[in-house]
């Protein structure tokens, strides 16, 4: 099965049917969405500042990462499940969206970055705590975690505006091939434009 | 549509996507920084030093955060007012944002400076957090409710 096959599958099944069609239950999983952005994102730029060294100078790495923790990872997994609920309503939109494919890139570099910098910042505070200054590998890991961020929440935001245009691709993968493709109205449908 | 109306932020389909960016990364400075204050308050997170000294070092990136969500919130407005005018998720959104902000800078902040981690300092986070929770909810609802979006 193919990524586009799976998908389309997925798109289809009642239960995304129903979400996509749901006049309050997506604007309430977006919303969600958002709210686990505010509070968990708030939670890494702080975190990201204070490996900078730029605030909160009086606690220590060590309770700043094990403490917001278990916090982080609850809004990791609301982001997630609000993300993946999202893009199941519109999997096969999102297949050829320039900016999905973007995020999913970031998110997997997010990945790349913990497991980089796991052994040396996130779970070495102790040793970080007792050094004289804040390493550059902190600074560093703390840089590129805001960057990485900042970039997928452009890009999340991005994939509101673009619209891959299904008509012509359906068009083009069932037409017969010699025979002129088929006619197909075609249904603007604006994108989620406001907040 | 958008382009129809004489504010220079209109020129370009670009500016109101990029507002909104900015948007999402102020609100995140400030109800994120406000939030982890009211889960200092609820026992949460960061129980080792007060919440008094947790609100001062917090205090300054909340107001950055504010300052960037109230400079690049009206200037979504100003690129659609009337919609957003009769839009009733907006309006309930305003208020909503109104007693945020002044519950925020007054019991909200005194609880904090009291550092005493009793019922009502718990009650204060808790409304505190549905505050700013029910502002972006209503925020979203804004392209879901009337004629922000002809579906």
């Amino acid at each position: 099965m193919s990524v586009l096959s799976f998908a389309q599958w997925v798109q289809s099944t009642a239960f995304f049917t129903a979400l996509r069609g749901s006049a309050y239950v997506y604007p309430i999983v977006l919303s969600t969405h958002m709210i686990a952005i505010a509070l968990f994102g708030g939670m890494i730029l702080l975190l990201d500042v204070r490996l900078l060294g730029w605030t909160m100078r009086s606690y220590t790495l060590s309770e700043m990462v094990n403490q917001l923790r278990p916090l982080k990872r609850i809004g990791f997994l609301l982001l997630i499940t609000c993300g993946l609920l999202m893009a199941g309503c519109k999997a096969e939109e999102y297949y050829y969206n320039a900016f999905f494919r973007t995020k999913m890139t970031l998110l997997a570099l997010v990945g790349v970055h913990a497991l980089i910098f796991r052994r040396g910042v996130y779970r070495n505070t102790a040793a970080l705590d007792g050094a004289p200054r804040i390493p550059a590998q902190a600074k560093l890991a703390a840089s590129l975690s805001l960057i990485l961020w900042t970039s997928l929440v452009i890009a999340g935001r991005g994939i509101g505006y673009i619209e891959p245009p299904l008509d012509k691709i359906h068009a083009r993968l069932f037409a017969v091939p010699g025979a002129a493709a088929p006619a197909i109205a075609s249904k603007a449908v604006p994108p989620d434009r406001r907040f | 549509m958008l382009l129809q109306a004489p504010n220079p932020l209109n020129a370009s389909p670009l500016i109101f996507p990029a507002l909104e960016c900015i948007h999402i990364i102020g609100f995140t400075l400030s109800v994120g920084t406000i939030a982890l204050l009211d889960f200092r308050l609820l026992g949460l997170g960061l129980t080792r030093h007060p919440a008094a000294e947790l609100a001062q070092d917090l205090a300054p990136w909340t107001l950055v955060g504010l300052a960037i969500m109230l400079l690049s919130g009206p200037a979504m407005f100003s690129s659609d007012p009337d919609m957003y005018y009769l839009n009733g998720a907006f309006q309930i959104k305003m208020v909503a944002l109104l007693i945020a902000i002044v519950f925020n800078y007054t019991i909200h902040r005194k609880v904090a400076a009291q550092d005493a981690s009793t019922g009502g300092a718990k009650v204060v986070a808790c409304i505190s957090l549905t505050l700013w929770t029910s502002i972006i909810l209503c925020g979203i609802f804004i392209g879901f409710v009337g004629d922000a979006i002809p579906r």
